[in-house]
């Protein structure tokens, strides 16, 4: 059966619902209970797209992005002034008839000591404070379909099973949806991103400054890592992650950000030999992100690099540390009322590692152009079309160009 | 000789009260989970108003009046559009000062009028004329709690409500007229008035459940 055909009764169900809602005057305000003590938001989305073979677009629930079948509930409850309690429920499915997934994406306490200075403590699952792809997660933040690649493609690394040596990690390129090594996990798994944009960290975070202060700083203590994150503890030790943002003026909005964590699961590390299983084996990231909007027109550009340690086993030996960088460029422009045209370029670059024969990236360089347009037919329903060009230096297709269009009813 | 009233050379004045059950409660920001904080904290005192109209205008309403350019204003504060509501006829140009520190989005898809203003920063103001009657809903494409009503009337038979509740509609010329109280989107209660020739004030008051 065609993607598209399996889409077809999702998005007419959705698109029927729409129509409904709108006929009885779908509400143009966030939902409240108790007086406002409870806020409710939502979200509910299908995206229909032909198969990825190449697996461009697979994301760390081994799904494709452009596939996408979500339903999200928020909630923001509070019970006093001041605390908030915010609940965010996904459930995720996709239209090649894969598994479907419903978790907490979010899950904290947020606790605001002062009502009137920009000071706020969160703890729980909370979102990442690296970057600003990874909070805009829902499709009503965005006009294209597709993930930055950065916060999307699967690389070969793996933080529950690590290369023996570079040989290994030469042979796995572009295969970053299912490689397999021989310390660790001995089966196939998926790899993962540089950072995700599909899962949340667990820790604490705090923040000075908001959006109307010149400076603000975010400062995360973590579970996992940026490209793994997790409810609980699994690599020995926690991750700082911090994210400054400057705003000039209202037109500009400039952030770096740094992530510092354990990678390597405490699986793999009890596995080692004596003389390696000392080591930390971090993921440490650095980002920049800039944004510029006036008028009808937004430019939005980021950059993410991460450097992996892993243990050096066997010859020929991994070359510490492994880098990955990736960097998007976006542009939006309003064309109409409620019409909006984007475009996106992307690049994901891996330094060099030596084989026993060959030097090489350690993944395969993927790079990635993306348009569409999105169209919101009332304030709350979104239809998006988008064309996507893949390009990759190596895998099982080194050249794909994946349509997608997806409908968003959100409120 | 024949004295002429009052009401007879400059029309009678319909007011009254319209008693809200209770404080709308203000709309929250959309719970999103990706924030890093809250925002700023906002002023509920824009939302206690509402509109008191003639379902239809009186005859001959639209005979004599003049159209000027008139202006109407409908601020950005707070993340807030103040006022919240806005009543105006058919013709008005609507000016839309930003008067915060962040960037704002204006923009409405409401059969009416659609328009999309664009981001612009504080101190500066972009505008709208309105030549369609009916409800308009104002948004901010960057904050999802900010919204606002504008309702365009083809006559000037309208009132918006003071911070008590109170409105006053005047120079209404003699007849019987459905008289509409309006609030948030939805016709809330209707009566019918009647305006004699010797009317100075009809009172009419709309206590809401």
């Amino acid at each position: 059966m065609s993607a598209v055909r399996r889409l077809a009764l999702p998005i007419v169900l959705v698109l029927g619902l729409c129509a409904r809602l709108e006929a009885q005057g779908w509400p143009e305000q966030t939902a409240t209970l108790f007086d406002g003590r409870v806020t409710l938001g939502g979200e509910a989305t299908a995206t229909v797209a032909p198969e990825d073979k190449g697996h461009f677009t697979y994301t760390d629930y081994e799904r494709s992005s452009l596939q996408l079948v979500r339903l999200g509930i928020a909630a923001a409850i509070r019970p006093i002034d001041r605390v908030a309690f915010v609940v965010d429920l996904r459930a995720e499915g996709d239209t090649s008839g894969g598994n479907w997934s419903a978790i907490p994406v979010a899950l904290y306490v947020r606790v605001r000591p002062w009502r009137d200075r920009p000071f706020d403590i969160q703890a729980g699952r909370i979102p990442p404070v690296f970057g600003v792809a990874g909070r805009h997660i829902y499709a009503s933040d965005n006009v294209l379909i597709g993930t930055p690649l950065a916060w999307q493609y699967l690389t070969v690394l793996r933080a529950d099973a690590v290369p023996a040596n570079a040989d290994e990690l030469i042979y796995a390129r572009s295969y970053g949806w299912q490689p397999g090594y021989s310390v660790g996990d001995d089966g196939y798994a998926r790899g993962v991103p540089l950072a995700t944009a599909f899962r949340y960290d667990t820790g604490v975070e705090a923040r000075i400054g908001d959006d109307r202060s010149l400076v603000s700083v975010a400062v995360a203590l973590t579970n996992g890592t940026l490209s793994a994150p997790g409810l609980r503890s699994s690599n020995g030790g926690p991750q700082v992650s911090t994210h400054v943002a400057l705003h000039p003026s209202p037109a500009w909005l400039i952030g770096g950000s740094y992530a510092d964590g354990r990678f390597v699961a405490d699986t793999v590390r009890d596995g080692l030999p004596a003389s390696q299983s000392g080591g930390r084996y971090p993921q440490r990231t650095i980002g920049a992100d800039a944004e510029y909007s006036v008028g009808h027109v937004l430019l939005r550009a980021e950059l993410v690099a991460a450097r992996w340690t892993l243990p050096v086993l066997g010859p020929p030996p991994i070359d510490n540390p492994l880098w990955a960088t990736g960097v998007s460029v976006e542009g939006r422009y309003k064309i109409a009322p409620g019409v909006t045209a984007a475009l996106r370029g992307d690049h994901l670059g891996f330094n060099d590692q030596t084989g026993t024969y060959v030097t090489l990236p350690w993944d395969a360089p993927v790079s990635r152009i993306e348009g569409g347009v999105s169209w919101a037919a009332t304030r709350h329903v979104i239809v998006r079309g988008s064309i996507q060009h893949n390009s990759r230096s190596r895998g099982l297709m080194r050249h794909e160009t994946l349509p997608a269009a997806q409908v968003t009813l959100w409120f | 000789m024949t004295a002429v009233s009052a009401g007879q050379s400059r029309g009678a004045s319909v007011r009254g009260r319209v008693e809200l059950p209770r404080v709308p409660v203000m709309v929250e920001r959309r719970p999103a989970s990706g924030e890093l904080g809250e925002g700023p904290p906002r002023d509920a005192a824009e939302w206690r108003r509402a509109v008191v109209y003639f379902e239809t205008a009186p005859k001959g309403a639209f005979e004599s009046e003049e159209r000027e350019d008139v202006h109407a204003r409908m601020d950005q504060r707070s993340e807030t559009f103040v006022p919240h509501l806005l009543a105006v006829t058919v013709g008005t140009t609507v000016d839309f000062p930003n008067d915060d520190r962040t960037y704002h989005n204006v923009f409405s898809l409401s059969k009416p009028k659609r328009f999309d203003l664009g981001r612009y920063a504080a101190g500066r103001s972009k505008s709208v004329r309105f030549d369609r009657p009916g409800v308009v809903r104002v948004f901010c494409e960057i904050h999802s709690h900010m919204n606002a009503f504008i309702l365009v009337f083809t006559h000037r038979f309208f009132g918006v409500t003071d911070p008590d509740g109170r409105y006053q509609i005047d120079g209404v010329p003699p007849g019987t007229y459905t008289l509409v109280a309006w609030v948030e989107g939805t016709v809330r209660d209707s009566r019918s008035i009647t305006v004699t020739p010797d009317s100075r004030v009809v009172e009419a008051d709309f206590p809401l459940r």
